[in-house]
């Protein structure tokens, strides 16, 4: 393989990694609380589909990331409603959320285009072109949102009152913190991360809204967490890499144009990174009161 | 006394269940029947067609139940071990295919069946066994394998054992290794069916009359106290993932050595029975008998939602819509049981207050 080459599949890899850099630092947040959501493809689902819609209709950037966002956040919410305040099962309501989410895409696929595959093109986040490559702005933007999240979570006194939720949050009551608003609001946060990866998924890089648009991104970027560490700055090293495999599929797709083989190679991402989480065992250990309800004397 | 306290505490716990069900089924349709009327659609119409539009066709009803009740079993008997085994759709993909691979070289329908399940079984192994010593979360691992078996089987029957004459379908299992159909008068039922139950006994027996079922139950109830006990709850969880796999992986080679007699480019045939399968297990309370009841009902509202589409032109992804707010609705026990004793509660502080006016 040549040099440029290479460079070429580094730039490539820019474009997955921040659907999964977003959806895991949003993850980090939620399990640092100690609520785990598995339904992260169901709200990428969801919020690529409402600001495809937004973007569609109005042709407004701003305020299709925007509804994106919010998207995000009411599933959040709703989220953690069933997790923490009726003490559902959180990975069977993340399972619940994802099959509900696939059900509402094809239905509103059908409704608004009358497509039951994938919706016509939508307006686009603009791309700044870097050795012949489109570049979107949202990568830099990803990585400085990881940043920020690791400062919000291990630097400021909010941030160690989350943490206190997830790791023992007895104690956080004693210390005066509302574990289970803290729960809430953490999950309403890290959604509406994951909120904005859906619509950087529809509106930035795919460029329409698709059935199939996630395709499995969330479960990557929940595997991005535990390999992590827990951690959003090595998160953003996580989501290089597995963006990496997905970059290495899309190369590969391109060189063979051979419509058979192309199911193979779309099988790197999946194989790549069960081989990663098989070979690195996670440093980082899971916050101690990861998914048990807390239950308030 | 005792047993007048004991019969009061059953009649609770069979009305929460009863409640629960009920609640959920009752949620779902009302979240579906409102997806239809704001597209336009006349929601009772659609929640009719969807629940009982899959009667027509008692057959297909019963045996696409016989598929669901083994991805069901495939996520219960390791949720009762405490993993969950999302991966009930890959190693039902994987099963179907062994399946068909061995039925064609063999001939035989009871050699496909057990290719099937030990297939399935392998990915459960995996799933487990890294779970179990590597700290791989079973989700992540489960997705992983699902994925990539699902394009490398379509990429196995598109480029490999297509069939020349139909290039869409796979190889077909060779007529002597088809389960057959039983006939009363005009009726017809596929042997898959009864088999299923028969399955069904099986896992209910392994699960509450074998040492292996108790050690499956107590490592999920409490691994310190199976520890206590001498059980191992590591390996035992892996026992229930090689299990579980088994179930799934028999699952498929039902549907394609009993049922379709090939495997589709798009794996049709078998896509999203995995996740239905976590519906049912759910609704069936883990119980064996439960699956087999609930995968009745999931396969009506599966069939119903393509009756529904085909007369309504309605995206029969509503069922899906429909199993995902069950799934949600059933995962909340807790507030069920709030429910029930807020209204008890409520009941007696009636009760009283009458007494003393």
């Amino acid at each position: 393989m040549e040099l440029s080459s290479i460079v070429s599949l580094f730039i490539l890899a820019l474009s997955p990694m921040v659907p999964l850099l977003l959806g895991s630092v949003g993850e980090i947040i939620i399990e640092k609380a100690g609520v785990v959501n598995i339904g992260i493809e169901g709200v990428f689902l969801l919020s690529a589909l409402t600001s495809a819609m937004v973007s569609f209709f109005t042709g407004s950037l701003p305020l299709a990331i925007f509804v994106g966002v919010i998207t995000g956040l009411g599933v959040g919410a709703i989220f953690a409603v069933i997790g923490v305040y009726l003490r559902g099962d959180q990975i069977v309501a993340g399972v619940g959320i994802n099959l509900l989410a696939y059900g509402i895409g094809v239905i509103a696929l059908f409704k608004t285009w009358n497509v039951f595959g994938a919706s016509p093109p939508v307006a686009t986040i603009p791309k700044w072109v870097v050795a012949g490559h489109g570049v979107s702005p949202m990568a830099p933007i990803s990585v400085i949102i990881a940043v920020l999240a690791w400062f919000f979570l291990f630097r400021t006194n909010t941030g160690l009152k989350l943490r206190a939720c997830g790791e023992e949050p007895r104690a956080a009551e004693a210390m005066g913190v509302n574990v289970m608003r803290m729960r809430l609001l953490a999950t309403m946060l890290g959604s509406s991360l994951m909120g904005l990866a859906g619509a950087y998924l529809s509106i930035d890089w795919v460029g329409q809204f698709t059935r199939q648009i996630t395709a499995g991104r969330g479960f990557i970027a929940l595997a991005n967490v535990a390999f992590s560490g827990w951690n959003p700055i090595t998160a953003i090293v996580g989501a290089f890499i597995f963006g990496f495999f997905e970059a290495l599929a899309i190369y590969l797709s391109i060189s063979y144009a051979q419509p058979t083989l192309g199911y193979v190679f779309r099988t790197i991402p999946y194989i790549g990174t069960l081989l990663v989480v098989m070979i690195f065992r996670s440093r980082g250990r899971a916050p101690a009161a990861l998914a048990k309800p807390y239950i308030k004397e | 006394m005792r047993s007048e306290k004991l019969a009061s505490w059953r009649l609770i716990e069979y009305t929460t269940i009863a409640v629960e069900i009920t609640g959920s089924i009752a949620l779902g349709l009302v979240v579906a029947g409102s997806i239809l009327a704001l597209l336009g659609y006349d929601p009772a119409r659609g929640i009719f067609l969807l629940v009982f539009g899959g009667l027509r066709n008692p057959d297909y009803l019963l045996s696409r139940a016989a598929f669901i009740a083994m991805t069901a079993l495939a996520f219960s008997i390791p949720l009762l071990a405490g993993v969950f085994n999302i991966g009930g759709e890959g190693q039902m993909y994987l099963g179907g295919l062994a399946a068909l691979l061995a039925a064609v070289y063999s001939g035989n329908a009871a050699v496909a069946i057990l290719a099937g399940g030990l297939a399935g079984a392998a990915l459960g192994l995996i799933i487990g066994a890294l779970k179990a010593y590597r700290d791989v979360n079973e989700v992540v691992s489960a997705i992983m394998l699902n994925l990539t078996l699902f394009y490398v089987i379509v990429y196995a029957i598109t480029a490999e054992l297509y069939d020349p004459v139909a290039p869409h379908e796979s190889i077909k299992v060779p007529k002597g290794a088809r389960l057959g159909v039983i006939r009363f008068g005009g009726l017809k039922l596929h042997i898959i069916f009864p088999l299923m139950l028969a399955l069904v006994a099986v896992a209910y027996y392994l699960l509450y009359h074998t040492k292996l079922g108790y050690e499956i139950r107590a490592s999920g109830f409490s691994p310190k106290a199976a520890r206590y006990a001498g059980i191992d709850p590591k390996k035992t969880s892996v026992y229930s993932m090689v299990i579980g796999g088994f179930f799934a992986g028999v699952g498929g080679a039902l549907n394609v050595v009993g049922f379709t007699y090939y495997i589709d480019n798009l794996l049709t045939c078998m896509y999203g029975m995995g996740f239905t399968g976590i519906g049912v297990a759910l609704m069936g309370r883990n119980n064996p008998i439960g699956v087999a009841l609930a995968s009745i009902f999931f396969s009506m509202l599966v069939l119903g939602g393509s009756r529904m589409q085909m007369l309504m032109r309605v995206p029969k992804e509503v069922a899906d819509t429909l199993s995902g707010v069950i799934i949600v609705a059933l995962s909340l026990p807790y507030a069920y049981r709030m429910l029930i004793s807020y209204i008890r509660i409520r009941r007696m502080v009636g009760v009283g207050a009458e007494q003393h006016s």
